[in-house]
């Protein structure tokens, strides 16, 4: 028996309702749900990053839950990759020492789920190759029953985004895009009309990495970015002190921070520091941010 | 399922003919408004039309989506584009009325979609009464008689009817009956997913009249290319649209993306532009630097259509670079392919090697910083991996005054050291890179990390077809000169109308492209591309992208191509004698003549690279780049391949894309010339060839 469309698969399929491709999932996004709460009590939030596998898998857990036990909202989990184009020297070599310590795709659920048992909110960081070659639906999938809550995409455009577009939208995840100060009003509109969860303001030109200074522009981007209509605009790269934390949390509704915490794990030579040194330089450097953070606007 | 929805259709239209008689209907119908010609509206050479749908709910899915205003919402998809709206006005299952119909007829002037399971004359007449300009006609639930019948009236009403299939044997009902759009359901029945192939199964051979629509599991935009790709015409979408959040962007979406399968795929070949190359290309970079790429693209277009840059292009060509380059006959190496072969061919060298600075690499460097002084920059950066590209990048920076830094791999500036010398004559500023493996795609790393810091005012002249759009399209331009010169010269200086095959070396491919393109929409000329063999494909130590277990899809350094890259998805170290060929990737172009067929790839291996190397140094006198050794080596795979096709006589054409001094060291030292005391003394100075 036949008829059309998809109800002749009703019949074959019954029972099997696994079978059926998933639909626009209208999960409210995690993040947005997490600026609303932050925004009524007039707080912005943090976004602690670090590259997944740095220095081994196991030490990067621990570091996870060290980030959400000292006042990180969202961990922003760093996929390591062999070609990062978006990172200065500190990530870069992070990177480079989790991809020689054995790092792996399919482990990173583990940190995600680290995350949001501790009570973080789960981001990954990945460069488009790596989600791509794993398979978009295939990670989307992984990632969500994970409990993950979004990608943050440094290399990929919303114009070349319909794939993830089209995933995020079946698993209710969130899609992070950037924006940087010579971003036209025009691409700011494309990367807010396609944004879920907040966009990704880069407080200046350039790769990621600590830096003494920041000047005015993020605050102009952030503005802008409002205006072409992102509902939730985060700044990151270069804010590495608390003081620069306070700065821009006075107006971005979250504080991105990278390379400072990255620094943490890592000694003056750049080799990584014995754990219980590094974990405790972690734990010290994201309380002290997250407590500038957090109470900059009282 | 299908008999009871059907059986019910025919209930409910039973019940409305006893309140509104067929002779009423007619009327209705004479009043209404003049029925569109839909198939105008299904097919279009630069796009693929979407059929959007109200959609509430289906028997498979059960309840959807609640929608009060079906006017609005297909307003909303009108207004993404939507080339028609498909109305359910099954009420049992799925939910829908005629009172829909009605609403949607009122909100949008395009066709409009009437689609139940529709088995009478009363119902297309009801269609046409309300306004519909299309029917669906079910090639399961008629039978012929029945199916021809209803096809007719329906056309006598003015109306298209969308006639769907689910199997080829119905498929070739559809088209006895004379229906003109097909709607095809290619939905796998084991796990629901689409499945292309058997889409396109299904619709191989259809007439060309024949309006294809793909009809089942149309979500986003990944299934609008794929179908594309396999060859609908339009796609009809319901839940996906219906369900979104923003409907105007969700239609909007996959009318971008046919837009895109349709631009990708644009003949003829020698013309095409990106961003796309078949599924290959686009744009993978940060954000950050789409303005750049943008302003680039734009003054590359203004000044292609200016007469004063091509005339400055081509003034600088032939006093600066000394172009044209000869096309030389080599007659002694025609003796050794024959030798080698049994076939009788007339070979001629493309003389790129001849060229101001050595190579090809000149051709787009110039053009490409004129591009730099309309745009008003004042500095350059480039990558270099042999140093051919550094080389002609400063070249052209010191002839023009424009600053200019080159990043070069640790590892390559070491075994390039007297190019690293010559750089920094020309008044570059040469710049180690000793972050990741320290070879070109590192060097392309720093060069991005640079031009995404200082994109205001600094242009990254980018060497190759790879990169983001525009490159790929650009530098083939700029390097197009070499094949229709080529062309030319083959015509006038030896009276031969065209090459039968065509052979070139291929890293990131702008030779290749070059000197291939003049000749992509000649079928008459095979053309040949060689990658670097390296070990060979089996070694693991190789730069071959396109054999199968090699590269695969996948994103870099701006492009989609195939790439070598582990199970991880990280790039793989490559290996080559050439430094040049070195690269993990290639270019979008390639990729795609790949698939298509059009350009045969194969690779050399450091032994036949260097062998052939040999013999064109003995035969012609001729010192070719170990890049170009490639091309050489490729000459006799390409004239078994000629032979097997029956040529006896064939006309080849190789490119020699660069000349060989810089490699007399590695050359040296392979084929035992220098002495351990010479070898040593070079490698005390770092200079000691680019195998080191």
């Amino acid at each position: 028996m036949r008829e059309f469309n998809e109800t002749i698969i009703e019949v074959e399929q019954d029972g099997t309702p696994s079978g059926q491709p998933l639909g626009i999932s209208h999960a409210p996004s995690r993040c947005g749900e997490l600026f609303a709460r932050y925004k009524e009590r007039n707080m912005p939030a943090f976004i602690g990053y670090l590259p997944f596998g740095f220095p081994d898998t196991e030490l990067s857990l621990e570091a996870f839950r060290t980030m959400v036990d000292n006042g990180v909202d969202i961990v922003e989990i760093g996929l390591p990759y062999s070609d990062p184009v978006m990172d200065g020297p500190v990530i870069q070599a992070a990177s480079q020492i989790a991809l020689r310590n054995g790092e792996r795709i399919a482990d990173v659920f583990r940190a995600v789920e680290t995350v949001a048992n501790a009570g973080g909110i789960p981001l990954i960081m990945s460069y488009w190759n790596l989600i791509f070659h794993y398979g978009v639906e295939r990670f989307a999938a992984d990632f969500a029953n994970a409990g993950g809550a979004g990608l943050i995409t440094p290399d990929l455009i919303p114009d070349e985004a319909g794939e993830w577009i089209e995933a995020s939208d079946r698993h209710g995840l969130d899609r992070i895009f950037l924006v940087s100060p010579d971003s036209t009003d025009e691409r700011l509109r494309i990367v807010a009309k396609n944004a879920r969860g907040f966009v990704y303001a880069a407080s200046r030109m350039g790769v990621t990495g600590e830096r003494d200074t920041i000047n005015a522009s993020p605050e102009r981007l952030v503005a802008r970015a409002r205006a072409a209509g992102a509902q939730n605009v985060c700044v990151g790269i270069g804010v590495s002190t608390p003081q620069q934390g306070a700065t821009v949390g006075q107006y971005a509704d979250g504080v991105i921070v990278g390379s400072a915490l990255v620094h943490t794990l890592l000694d003056d030579q750049g080799d990584v520091k014995d754990p219980v040194q590094g974990m405790g330089a972690l734990a010290n450097t994201t309380a002290s941010l997250a407590e500038a953070i957090h109470h900059c606007r009282l | 399922m299908l008999d009871e929805l059907v059986a019910g259709a025919l209930e409910d239209q039973q019940a409305r003919a006893r309140e509104t008689s067929l002779d009423e209907l007619k009327a209705m119908a004479a009043q209404a408004p003049a029925p569109r010609d839909a198939k105008r509206w299904l097919r279009h050479d630069d796009g693929i039309p979407v059929i959007a749908e109200i959609k509430r709910a289906s028997p498979s899915k059960g309840h959807l989506t609640d929608i009060q205003h079906p006017g609005e919402l297909a307003a909303e998809y009108a207004a993404g584009g939507a080339s028609a709206i498909s109305v359910l006005t099954e009420g049992r299952r799925f939910l829908g009325s005629l009172a829909d119909l009605d609403e949607v007829r009122a909100a949008v002037d395009i066709p409009v979609l009437r689609k139940d399971f529709i088995t009478t004359d009363y119902q297309i007449w009801e269609a046409r009464a309300h306004g519909a300009d299309l029917v669906l006609l079910i090639v399961a639930a008629l039978g012929d008689d029945e199916l021809v019948h209803l096809l007719a009236l329906t056309h006598e009403l003015g109306m298209t009817a969308l006639v769907e299939t689910h199997t080829r044997e119905e498929i070739d009902r559809a088209i006895a009956a004379g229906a003109q759009v097909i709607g095809i359901n290619a939905r796998n029945l084991k796990n629901l997913r689409v499945d292309v192939g058997t889409y396109r199964e299904l619709a191989h051979n259809l007439p060309d009249d024949v309006i294809k629509v793909a009809e089942s599991g149309v979500f986003g935009a990944v299934e609008v290319q794929d179908y594309g790709r396999a060859g609908a015409d339009a796609v009809l979408v319901g839940e996906g649209v219906a369900t979104a959040d923003d409907h105007e962007l969700a239609v909007q979406r996959l009318v971008k993306a046919g837009a895109t399968v349709k631009a990708s795929e644009q003949t003829p070949l020698s013309t095409h532009e990106g961003p796309y190359f078949g599924e290959y290309g686009g744009r993978y970079v940060p954000e950050a630097l789409v303005s750049a790429l943008d302003e680039l693209e734009r003054v590359y277009a203004q000044a292609k259509a200016d007469p004063e840059f091509h005339k400055e292009l081509a003034r600088l060509n032939r006093q600066y670079v000394g172009r044209p380059s000869p096309l030389t006959e080599a007659p002694r190496f025609a003796e050794r392919i024959k030798e080698r072969t049994g076939l009788d061919a007339r070979v001629f060298l493309k003389r790129e090697d001849l060229n101001h600075t050595g190579a090809h690499k000149i051709n787009n460097a110039i053009g490409q910083a004129l591009l730099v002084k309309r745009m008003g920059k004042t500095r350059v950066i480039a990558e270099t991996g042999a140093g051919q590209h550094g080389v002609a990048t400063a070249t052209v920076c010191a002839m023009m005054g424009l600053k200019c830094r080159i990043y070069m791999g640790q590892i390559d500036a070491r075994r390039q050291a007297l190019n690293v010398a010559r750089m920094r004559m020309l008044g570059a500023e040469v710049v180690e890179v000793t972050l990741g493996d320290r070879i070109l795609k590192d060097a392309i790393n720093e060069a991005l990390r640079d031009w995404v810091t200082n994109v205001k005012d600094t242009h990254y002249l980018l060497g190759t077809v790879a990169g983001p759009h525009p490159f790929p399209a650009m530098v083939r331009d700029f390097q197009k000169i070499i094949g229709e010169e080529a062309k030319e010269q083959l015509q006038e200086w030896y009276g031969i109308d065209h090459p039968d095959a065509i052979c070139a070396c291929v890293g990131g491919g702008s030779n290749a492209i070059g000197i291939m393109n003049a000749f992509l929409d000649d079928d008459r000329v095979n053309l040949y591309g060689f990658e670097a063999g390296g070990e060979g494909p089996e070694s693991g130590r190789h730069a071959i992208r396109f054999a199968p277990g090699t590269g695969e899809l996948g994103m870099f350094q701006g492009a989609k191509s195939y790439l070598l890259e582990n199970s991880e998805g990280q790039t793989l170290d490559t290996y080559s004698i050439s430094a040049g060929l070195d690269y993990a990737s290639v270019g979008p172009e390639h990729a795609w003549l790949k698939d298509i067929g059009r350009v045969t790839y194969s690779w050399a291996t450091d032994g036949e690279a260097m062998s052939a190397f040999k013999d064109l140094c003995e035969t012609e006198g001729i010192i070719p780049a170990i890049e170009s050794s490639h091309a050489i080596a490729g000459a006799y795979k390409a004239a078994l391949d000629l032979k097997a096709k029956g040529y006896e006589h064939p006309v080849m054409i190789i490119n020699v894309s660069g000349r060989g001094d810089k490699d007399m060291n590695t050359a040296g030292k392979w084929f035992g010339y220098l002495t351990d005391e010479q070898s040593k003394a070079l490698e005390a100075n770092g200079a000691q060839g680019n195998n080191a």
